[in-house]
């Protein structure tokens, strides 16, 4: 046998024995009632933006494609998608207090406006979930306004306990 | 435990307080920004000794800038204020601010524990004196 044959021998037995490493990707839900969209601060217009570019992520609704199911890609998938869920998942955002949201919202802005969201190790394989600037602009728009209207609704709240 | 008995206490003695003396420069910024939550003076004196440094817009410290600015603080509308108040209590309480790395050179600039719980009382409380 030739020295490639070797190579490519061990590289095919490497790639098949790392698929016995254990490695379980974030569990979908698609039944999220606390989820952002269905909150009433979202238009359709952002939640189709939010949906195909932050989602697979940023929510308990993750569309797995066939790859990640297969080492060492799946070790990425799940260490990404459980850190963003950590982070930020829009699918239990009923669940903030007005602080986090604040906080996150504000991050959104940030993040977005800088270019930093959505990740480009993501972008590069789903480019659809790419954002032109006149996307990125509506979302910092959106949740910069956005932040006005939770601290509105939380002082309105107050107010009829008081 | 016993610190958090004295907060009913300290929130009287600070309305007593209030009612003797009413601050007029307050009201005036109140009057000029409606929107801005102006910092206390006892909160400000902190953050010019021990945070102001990086965190300011012509800081040399780039993350330090771009994380936080006080004067854009000062200046934000209530929504951001309120959420950059936010991260800071995380910061706080995680206590990853002031960072290691800058105390290890500048062991002085750490927090006291009296300076730490007056920070943490103003970015935790919501709105208390109003």
């Amino acid at each position: 046998m030739k020295v490639w044959q070797y190579l490519v021998g061990g590289i095919a037995v490497i790639g098949i024995a790392v698929q016995f490493v254990p490695n379980e990707l974030p569990a979908v839900e698609s039944n999220n009632p606390g989820d952002l969209i269905g909150s009433g601060i979202v238009s359709e217009e952002i939640s189709g933006i939010l949906k195909t570019s932050c989602y697979d992520c940023h929510s308990n609704e993750t569309q797995y494609p066939w790859y990640s199911n297969v080492a060492p890609v799946s070790w990425l998938v799940s260490k990404d998608v459980r850190e963003a869920r950590e982070e930020l998942n829009f699918s239990t955002w009923q669940d903030y207090d007005m602080m986090e949201q604040l906080e996150k919202l504000d991050d959104i802005a940030i993040e977005v406006k800088e270019g930093e969201m959505p990740l480009g190790i993501y972008t590069v394989i789903h480019s659809s979930a790419k954002l032109d600037d006149a996307q990125r602009q509506l979302i910092v728009e959106w949740a910069e306004a956005t932040m006005d209207v939770v601290v509105e609704e939380e002082e309105g709240t107050e107010e009829e306990i008081e | 435990m016993k610190k958090l008995s004295l907060l009913p206490v300290a929130a009287i003695v600070g309305l007593l307080f209030l009612q003797a003396n009413p601050k007029p420069e307050a009201d005036t910024m109140l009057a000029l920004h409606p929107e801005a939550p102006a910092l206390p003076a006892d909160v400000k004196a902190i953050v010019q000794q021990k945070c102001y440094g990086c965190h300011n817009a012509n800081s040399k410290n780039e993350k330090g800038k771009a994380k936080l600015d006080w004067d854009a603080l000062e200046a934000a509308k209530k929504s951001k204020a309120m959420a950059s108040m936010g991260k800071i209590s995380e910061a706080l309480t995680e206590g990853t601010m002031p960072p290691a790395k800058f105390l290890e050179n500048k062991p002085e600039g750490k927090l006291t524990e009296a300076e730490l719980a007056t920070l943490m009382e103003w970015s935790a409380g919501k709105k208390k004196s109003k």
